[in-house]
């Protein structure tokens, strides 16, 4: 994709972005994603609120188009499909590992996780650590077909790694980019790439 | 040792001739090698040593005359077992696991069912006349391969597909092919568990908690037992006594010609033990002597997994039972008069919280029968509590100054709703869990207390007479039934009571008998926080009242100096007691030998 386009795309997956929210997302300049997104402004393509961007109506649909033709090909790839259909194997594991941090059965009830039972965190964690493993091998042979996509690989380490030392909040925390919160946004990036639908279970 | 593997430079066959270092074995295979050393039927089982980890780590290969050692190996769990590895018509079945000798996470996981592949599959039909649990074994054994050993993602096996196709999209997914021989394919299994040794996590834990990066992991090898071969194997649980009530009898399940994911999937009903032993006597009486053996080697009630394979009885794992409260009483004292254990441990492995549990008020049998649940959440202080349901504390406060019963309901509880907690009966909340303040507060005070039962809670009770069930978290209308068990009523915890009187670092009486000189904390809000108490306690001689029946209490009024707690009942504070001067053992220790099914 283009840069601009491709701006649009990294304001598409955060929703509700800022300026560095774009540059960690695509890895473009500081400098280039300011001046974009002021280009873009211009265009008609995104707004701004409060130093955040949002794609305008407009914006939505030019940047759909853009995707099939960026990724026309990517889409019917079968190495790049393959990995893509074993990531969404994966994320069902990791919703179902998020579920059970967030969540715990005492006394036959589900109730709310409080975290005071540091030995079923440590559990979970490890199985968020499990699950990284199998994620970074599919990270890989999705970057091997569209590179950016091994930008998450770091950013997802770098999270449970924080989490792994004792900050909780790095696994699930929606308002950080926690180990869910960057699962999320790069779920988001490949359903945007495949042209698919986020499936609601 | 056997002369065929005497000679081995990197792998020891488990015979029970001798209990090899930890260090050099690994907890797991430790743990194999002292059940046989005890003289108890375990699968046959070999261990590739952490000195052959070692080895590979320095030099990135498997060591050179490793692989003729683990064809010789392999040749010994056959003639062992009797069956072969990766042909014939009894096909042997192994698993592998890591065993570090401390466990630690990111370490590889257990790949079960090594052996099987498209010829052995067919055999094991035959020989189990199940087809559909042949297909399962070749399933359950590439998907752990698959996952564990390739990182791939194993996509699901539908039961019309093809078993060549779906291989295939292992590999895809994988990156890399399935090696073809099982020999291939144990050799890479070890592999994978040297290298998890130097995976992210298991790195960082040990820097972590300064673990030594050169102990290396070893790898157990073991013969997979089947209970579905015929009528004369079968799978179960044995407890060495009864869980529920702790009665000195042999308590468990059976089920004939079945595998142990059967028993677990709640497919099949099992059967009582009597089954069992009118099936396979000798199995049986094994079972027995096992369970007395595991029972007196770890001095604590044994909860055992295991396997009949054509009438021959094999012990998957061993570990300490759970158990409810009153059990927990009955096998610790009865454990005392069987010499088994002292006085002492006895009144170490019993919390103050399960005596609480025994001696709580409960409701009369039936009493709960037809009764309406009004509503339920977590229970988080046991206990029943009947009352008249306020929503504020200054209510609770004044109506049971005027001897009222009341119950208190709110949102959440917050300090300022202690004074209304001290005079209630039982407290409720909407929201929180079981470290809330309410949760807190109520299992300091010993106040039944029900938490997390959802928003609107409170307005459906406000006004009701209700019973509150501080253990299984439900409020019934009405006030029902309830019976006051007394501690000097049992005979075992009587015994308890006796000797943990003589040894209490502090003295507890009962209001009856309290002293004159003791400071009195009923009604005192602060009283209600053990936090507060080592100030409002010091310089007394003996308190009463608040939280100091409470372990955190107790342990206060040591660190005080305080000589004696009024209080009932009194075997949950001379446990407290006995138990802040003696901390607590690391759990019994486990023989475990983990699923091998």
């Amino acid at each position: 994709m283009q840069d601009l386009q491709l701006v649009m795309h990294g304001i598409a997956v955060k929703k509700y972005a800022t300026v560095e929210d774009i540059c960690a997302v695509t890895g473009l300049a500081n400098d280039l994603v300011a001046t974009l997104t002021a280009e873009a402004v211009t265009k008609g393509r995104v707004s701004e609120a409060n130093g955040k961007f949002l794609l305008t109506p407009i914006g939505q649909v030019t940047l759909k188009s853009a995707y099939s033709k960026a990724y026309g090909a990517l889409r019917k790839d079968d190495t790049f499909l393959a990995a893509y259909e074993d990531f969404e194997r994966v994320n069902n594991d990791l919703k179902q590992a998020i579920t059970d941090w967030q969540t715990i059965e005492i006394g036959g009830q589900t109730v709310a996780n409080d975290h005071s039972n540091k030995d079923y965190d440590a559990s979970v964690i490890d199985r968020i650590g499990a699950i990284h493993e199998r994620v970074e091998v599919i990270l890989e042979r999705l970057g091997n077909r569209e590179e950016r996509l091994l930008r998450y690989r770091e950013q997802l380490l770098s999270a449970l790694e924080k989490a792994e030392d004792g900050d909780i909040a790095w696994i699930s925390d929606a308002t950080i980019a926690s180990y869910h919160t960057v699962w999320f946004e790069l779920h988001e990036d490949l359903l945007r790439v495949m042209g698919r639908e986020r499936e609601e279970h | 040792m056997d002369d065929a593997l005497s000679g081995c430079r990197w792998l020891l066959p488990l015979d029970g001739t001798r209990l090899p270092d930890k260090k050099l074995i690994g907890g797991k295979g430790w743990s194999i090698a002292h059940m046989l050393s005890l003289g108890l039927p375990v699968p046959p089982a070999f261990v590739i040593t952490t000195e052959a980890c070692a080895a590979y780590l320095d030099q990135g290969s498997l060591p050179e005359d490793l692989e003729e050692e683990l064809a010789s190996a392999m040749r010994w769990l056959e003639e062992k077992s009797g069956r072969s590895y990766g042909h014939g018509r009894s096909p042997l079945l192994v698993s592998v696991r890591s065993g570090a000798p401390i466990s630690m996470p990111g370490m590889m996981d257990t790949v079960l069912n090594l052996g099987i592949n498209a010829q052995t599959m067919t055999a094991l039909a035959e020989e189990s006349e199940d087809s559909r649990f042949a297909r399962d074994t070749f399933r359950r054994f590439h998907e752990l391969f698959g996952e564990i050993v390739l990182k791939a993602s194993v996509p699901e096996l539908a039961s019309d597909d093809d078993l060549a196709d779906w291989l295939a999209r292992i590999e895809r997914s994988a990156g890399r092919a399935i090696p073809e021989t099982p020999m291939g394919q144990l050799r890479a299994t070890v592999e994978a568990v040297f290298q998890s040794w130097n995976a992210r996590r298991a790195k960082r834990y040990r820097k972590h908690h300064g673990i030594a990066d050169d102990l290396g992991t070893a790898v157990t090898v073991q013969a997979m037992v089947f209970g579905n071969l015929d009528g004369n194997s079968g799978t179960g649980v044995l407890f060495s006594r009864n869980p529920l009530t702790g009665e000195p009898e042999p308590y468990g399940e059976y089920l004939r010609c079945a595998q142990g994911e059967d028993v677990v999937s709640g497919k099949f009903t099992p059967e009582h033990l009597d089954e069992m032993k009118t099936a396979v006597p000798e199995a049986y009486a094994g079972l027995l002597r096992a369970s007395r053996s595991l029972e007196d080697a770890n001095r604590e009630a044994q909860d055992i997994e295991f396997t009949v394979q054509h009438g021959r009885l094999y012990l998957l794992q061993s570990r300490t039972a759970k158990r409810s409260p009153a059990a927990a009483v009955r096998i610790a004292v009865d454990m005392v008069r069987e010499g088994m254990i002292s006085l002492e441990e006895a009144t170490q492995r019993i919390t103050p919280d399960q005596v609480h549990s025994i001696l709580s008020p409960r409701l009369a049998g039936g009493a709960a029968e037809g009764a309406t649940v009004l509503a339920s959440g977590l229970g988080v202080s046991h206990g029943i509590g009947v009352g008249t349901v306020v929503t504020s504390a200054d209510e609770a406060e004044s109506r049971a100054q005027a001897g009222d019963d009341m119950v208190l309901a709110t949102a959440t509880t917050s300090p300022e709703d202690v004074h209304g907690m001290l005079v209630a009966r039982a407290v409720i909340t909407e929201h929180g869990g079981s470290t809330s303040h309410a949760a807190v507060v109520g299992r300091a005070l010993g106040l039944p207390s029900v938490v997390g039962c959802g928003p609107g809670t409170v307005t459906g009770l406000v006004g009701r007479v209700v019973t509150v069930d501080g253990e299984n978290g439900r409020i019934y209308d009405g006030a029902l039934e309830v019976v006051n068990p007394c501690e000097t009523q049992d005979q075992r915890l009587d015994d308890l009571l006796a000797w943990a009187r003589q040894h209490s670092p502090l003295a507890v009486y009962r209001d009856a008998e309290a002293p004159e000189d003791v400071l009195d904390l009923e009604g005192v809000d602060d009283a209600a926080d053990p936090a507060n108490l080592p100030a409002l306690i010091q310089g007394s001689r003996g308190v009463r009242g608040g939280s100091i029946a409470s372990e955190e209490g107790v342990r206060a009024a040591l660190d005080a100096g305080v000589e004696y707690i009024v209080g009932e009942p009194t075997l949950p504070i001379l446990l407290a007691a006995l138990q802040a001067d003696t901390p607590l053992p690391p759990s019994a220790q486990q023989s475990s030998l983990n699923e091998n099914t």
